[in-house]
Parts: C-alpha cells; sequence; structure tokens
C-alpha cells in the first residue's frame, strides 16, 4: 500500500522556479508571504481562487499542486458514489442503467 | 527491530556537511517534493539535529536515509559521525525507519565501474530533475577551490535514490 501523499507540492513549485515566498505573494496578490508560508506548511488551504492563481503561475493542474488534498476528496467522492448507487430512494426513482454505470465505474476507479 | 517501509515511501534523505546538512524529500513514484541546505551557525549538531526533528514533524517521513560513515577508514569528521548518530536516535524516537547507506553503495548504483566523482553524480541527477535541480548544479570544482554547498542537495538527492531503486528491485 503506497503511502499517502503530501497536501499539496507548493513549496517544491516555488523552488523548481526560483521564487521567494514574498514574490509569490506578490503574484497571487497578498500583501506578504505569511500566508504563502502557511500554505507551504499545510496550516492553511488556499481558497479556489488562490488555486487556481496558483496553477497559473506554476502551470501545473491543481490536482497536481495539491496531490494529497486530491487523493482524500477523490476517496471521499467514491465513497459516496458508492452509498448513492446503494441509495434505495435512488433505486426506487428509477435509476437509469447509464446513472448506476456512472457511478458504479465512479466507486471502482477511485477505490 | 527493523522497521518495515511501505510501498514507494516518503524518504527523507539527509546529506550532513561541514555547513550543516543538505536535505531531500522524494514521494510517489521519484517525485521530488522538497530539497535544499540548511546552514546552521554555533553548534551545529544541537542546531542540525532541531533541524531534522521540525522536518521529522512536518513532513512525516516513513523512512530516513542517512550515509553510513561509521564505516573504516572514517572518510567524515568526528563531529559529523556524531551528527549522524544523533539523527539516528532521533529517528528511533520519532519511531521513523533507518537506512545508512555507505558511500560506495551510492557509487555503484550511478556508475557500472563503482567509481566516479560527486560531480558525475551531480550531472546524473540535473539530468534527471531538469526542473527542480538543473540551475542548481555547480560549476565543476577545482582543486583549489571549496566545495560548492549546493552538492549537499545532490548527495541528499542521490541517497534518496539508492533507497527508491533498492526498494523497487525487492519488490519486483
Amino acid at each position: 500500500m503506497p503511502s499517502p501523499l503530501l497536501p499539496n507540492y507548493l513549496r517544491a513549485n516555488r523552488k523548481r522556479l526560483a521564487l521567494s515566498q514574498d514574490e509569490v505573494a506578490f503574484l497571487l496578490g497578498t500583501r506578504s508571504g505569511g500566508k504563502v508560508c502557511r500554505y507551504e506548511r499545510f496550516v492553511r488551504q488556499p481558497s479556489l481562487e488562490t488555486a487556481l492563481a496558483y496553477e497559473a503561475i506554476f502551470r501545473r493542474s491543481v490536482s497536481e499542486l495539491f496531490p494529497g488534498l486530491y487523493q482524500k476528496v477523490e476517496r471521499d467522492v467514491a465513497e459516496r458514489a458508492k452509498t448513492l448507487r446503494e441509495r434505495r430512494d435512488c433505486k426506487a426513482n428509477g435509476q437509469t442503467a447509464r446513472k448506476r454505470q456512472a457511478l458504479t465505474e465512479l466507486a471502482q476507479s477511485l477505490a | 527491530m527493523k522497521k518495515t517501509i511501505p510501498q514507494y515511501p516518503r524518504i527523507l534523505a539527509i546529506a550532513p556537511s561541514s555547513r550543516g546538512f543538505g536535505f531531500a524529500l522524494l514521494e510517489g513514484l521519484n517525485v521530488l517534493a522538497d530539497w535544499g541546505v540548511k546552514s546552521i551557525k554555533g553548534d551545529k549538531n544541537a542546531g542540525c539535529t532541531a533541524k531534522v526533528a521540525e522536518m521529522i514533524a512536518h513532513y512525516q517521513p516513513d523512512v530516513i536515509v542517512l550515509e553510513d560513515a561509521s564505516i573504516k577508514p572514517f572518510n567524515r569528521s568526528a563531529r559529523i559521525r556524531a551528527l549522524g548518530k544523533r539523527i539516528v536516535t532521533l529517528a528511533e524516537r520519532s519511531r521513523v525507519a533507518v537506512r545508512l547507506f555507505p558511500r560506495t553503495q551510492v557509487w555503484q548504483m550511478f556508475f557500472v565501474e563503482g567509481q566516479g566523482t560527486k560531480h558525475a553524480i551531480a550531472e546524473i541527477l540535473a539530468k534527471k530533475y531538469p526542473e527542480e535541480l538543473g540551475f542548481r548544479l555547480p560549476p565543476k570544482r577545482r582543486p583549489w577551490m571549496s566545495e560548492d554547498y549546493r552538492m549537499d542537495i545532490f548527495d541528499a538527492v542521490a541517497l534518496s535514490l539508492v533507497l527508491r531503486r533498492r526498494s523497487t528491485r525487492n519488490r519486483t
């Protein structure tokens, strides 16, 4: 079983471009590098807008920049897909074959 | 008891030097998640141990890799050998597995004849990780120059790759 990944690779990507925390903060539109430091130490999670700004700066997708967080979210979605597939009301409402197939695939591919 | 290491472990490699230490964090399929040099002033061993403790708490590695400096004839100073022991003790206290590799094993991984230079290893690693390490490759050292501080990063990355190579080979 592989180890869970780190929540984000923001520090590695910043170092890859030889940028300082203050420079990244400027690019993100925040005042100082303190916030950037907290993101990199996994103390704070960036907003969607900041995450997209990171994607624009580092030219990497959000799921690549936040692999651990993505892994966790992906696993949670798979669990919920499994639950939704098994739900009685869902079946009673005439769940289509397509929907069931999509949920099965989602639960299996992400498990 | 030797702790078992998971598949694709998070590896923290430490390469102590006269200035402080170089480090590299490897995870997943050879993703270089962090790397750098920590310079310590004053009591170097106490400072280095404190920094390594911070890194263990932050990154929670599965395994720490160090150079085995205890093999005779000693090619590292008494202070660095003592630092190695302190890091091993710290890792054991934090319940992190430790693996020690002698320098010869690192060379065997990079060179067919088992002999080469640190700069040659650094060049190989700069080619393997061009975006991360390419611009950090120091110029080739001349006889009158002291070693560039950036070489500590390459030493640490090389150590982490030795463990990665060994663990993947053992599983295949």
